[in-house]
């Protein structure tokens, strides 16, 4: 029961979520308050909702993609046979988390062009370095003694990474995941600039145009999205670490 | 039976185990014992393979162990390290049944086998079985390492100094538990420590290590009587030699069939003559009245300080000492 429970908060930002798509209208006193010369103050050239769909599947195309090569790349170096790569790939996963998020797109343009797809690729390179870095952290916090008696029980590699050291590092790697996942639906905002439509549109036109009213529609929205996904991975996070810390 | 043949093994160039020759008798409770970094950790792990011997060949029941896979062979043998080795994502039960699983055993016949070892290590199924193992004592999470290692039933355990980390307390009652397992069970031990008491208590065969090789094996009543060289009899304890030697030779070994004064305190028959030295200390008596068993009544016969000290008649195994 007390697992349901903590469904409660990601449920009220997803229907607050929901609600502002479907109803902004219904705030149209606010935002006329806020922008009393403009002729329109609710954004209209697309539907909310379509554009929330539109950054959710960018978003989780980009996620899907950094998850899998993110923690592929972090149980590959981690392998004696890719041992070598280790000092490249987590010096490589530091650097790339310094780079801020904007920088990331800006130099995706000249090399992919405009569309989703660079924006795709930008979002899955930013938010592979959290997954890699977290995967590593997770992986190498399984104690030596463990992976010994793995070990010396007769499991095979396959079986030692598949029944300790994943689960073992299962929350550290989650939580690797949801801080890459939160992140990137707020740079994907800044993808609008690069042609790809999603909720970072009425921010940026409202930018161009100097509207209030519409950029912030649009960062409430992301904002309201960010929260509930955020929450939702916190409900999601295994409880093995707790286990994993407290067996010394 | 396990043979190592001259086995070496090199760490970049520096050898950790040079040319050692050790066969180790079915049914044995051979311990390797020595300074850290003599080699002994290493020459335990070169047995299931955990670390390669770099030359020499190592066969187990005739078969070199390079014949088999590295998981196959691991899961013929027991393997104990100290507790933190179990999974501390899995319960009390589902450690214990590693093996088994890996080998692909019926869920009833596991469910069964880790029923059976549970009462054999003295721990109740409902209590423990679904617990984890940051819920146990160090003991508790020790027991369940043996059990683990017990699970598919091998012939072989091999253990990495198990009780480090454990109270002195609790490190005797897991002793005397490990010897009554031993004598009950028929399987050879291996058994890796630092600490000499422990060694002496355990060991059939007690074998010294120093700078990778052996420097002398034996039963430990012959090692503590005639150490080979100077390293050895300071291993073995110096001048506290003489206690150990009384640590492993019991009463029964020494007394007389004669009536003692009724004042006179009682001794165990099977107690060592350390705690029957220690005892007439205590209450400053020069002999003790031998009983058979703890708080019995029934009197066997006499212990005086001067049979403690009497020249070496038979030992403890009740053979005829070397000259």
């Amino acid at each position: 029961m007390s697992r349901l429970r903590g469904l409660v908060v990601p449920l009220t930002w997803l229907v607050l979520l929901l609600g502002g798509c479907l109803a902004m209208e219904a705030l149209e006193p606010l935002f006329r308050w806020i922008e009393p010369d403009s002729r329109s103050v609710i954004y209209q050239r697309a539907d909310f909702l379509t554009l929330l769909g539109k950054h959710l599947l960018v978003v989780s195309a980009a996620a899907l993609l950094s998850v899998a090569i993110g923690i592929g790349a972090a149980v590959a170096v981690t392998r004696r046979w890719g041992q070598d790569f280790l000092p490249l790939v987590a010096q490589l996963a530091a650097i790339g988390q310094t780079f801020p998020p904007v920088a990331v797109l800006a130099l995706a343009v000249p090399v992919l062009g405009f569309g989703t797809l660079p924006v795709i690729v930008a979002l899955l390179l930013y938010g592979l370095l959290p997954i890699v870095r977290n995967t590593l952290a997770g992986l190498e916090g399984v104690s030596a003694e463990v992976r010994e008696a793995a070990r010396g029980m007769g499991m095979t590699q396959r079986q030692l990474l598949m029944h300790v050291e994943m689960p073992l590092a299962a929350s550290v790697i989650v939580a690797g995941i949801r801080t890459s996942v939160t992140i990137n639906i707020a740079t994907a905002a800044i993808g609008a600039t690069m042609g790809a439509s999603n909720l970072g549109d009425p921010i940026i036109s409202g930018i161009v145009n100097g509207n209030t009213a519409h950029v912030l529609q649009g960062a409430v929205l992301i904002a309201l999205l960010a929260l509930f996904v955020d929450s939702l991975f916190a409900w999601l996070q295994p409880e093995s670490a707790s286990i994993g810390a407290a067996s010394a | 039976m396990i043979e190592l043949k001259d086995i070496s093994r090199y760490f970049s160039g520096v050898a950790a185990v040079r040319e050692l020759n050790l066969t180790i008798d079915k049914g044995e409770f051979c311990v390797l014992v020595g300074t850290s970094g003599c080699g002994k950790s290493t020459t335990l792990r070169m047995i299931n393979r955990l670390i390669e011997h770099s030359a020499g060949e190592i066969h187990i029941d005739g078969q070199p162990i390079r014949s088999f896979r590295e998981e196959v062979l691991r899961r013929r043998i027991g393997y104990v390290i100290q507790s933190i080795g179990l999974f501390p994502h899995w319960t009390v039960a589902r450690n214990i049944a590693l093996v088994p699983r890996l080998l692909g055993w019926e869920p009833e016949r596991i469910a069964a086998r880790v029923d059976e070892l549970m009462a054999l290590l003295g721990m109740s199924h409902s209590r423990f079985a679904d617990k984890y193992p940051r819920q146990l004592s160090g003991g508790q999470a020790q027991r369940v390492g043996v059990a683990r290692a017990l699970a598919a039933d091998p012939d072989i355990l091999l253990m990495d100094e198990p009780f480090g980390a454990l109270d002195p307390l609790t490190r005797d009652g897991l002793q005397d538990e490990l010897l009554a397992l031993h004598s009950r069970l028929n399987k050879t031990f291996v058994f890796v420590t630092h600490d000499m008491d422990e060694a002496l208590r355990l060991a059939d065969r007690l074998v010294v290590m120093h700078e990778g090789r052996i420097r002398q094996q034996g039963r430990p009543i012959d090692l503590l009587r005639e150490p080979a060289d100077e390293f050895v009899e300071s291993l073995l304890g110096g001048s506290d030699r003489g206690l150990k030697e009384a640590a492993l030779t019991p009463v029964s070994a020494r007394m007389r069939r004669e009536s003692t004064p009724s004042s006179a305190p009682a001794i165990d028959a099977d107690a060592s003559l350390r705690d029957a030295l220690s005892l007439m200390l205590w209450h400053r008596a020069d002999a003790l009245k031998v009983v058979e068993g703890k708080g019995s009544a029934k009197m066997l016969g006499t212990l005086s300080l001067t049979d403690v000290v009497a020249a070496r008649a038979p030992t403890a195994s009740g053979e005829e000492a070397r000259p």
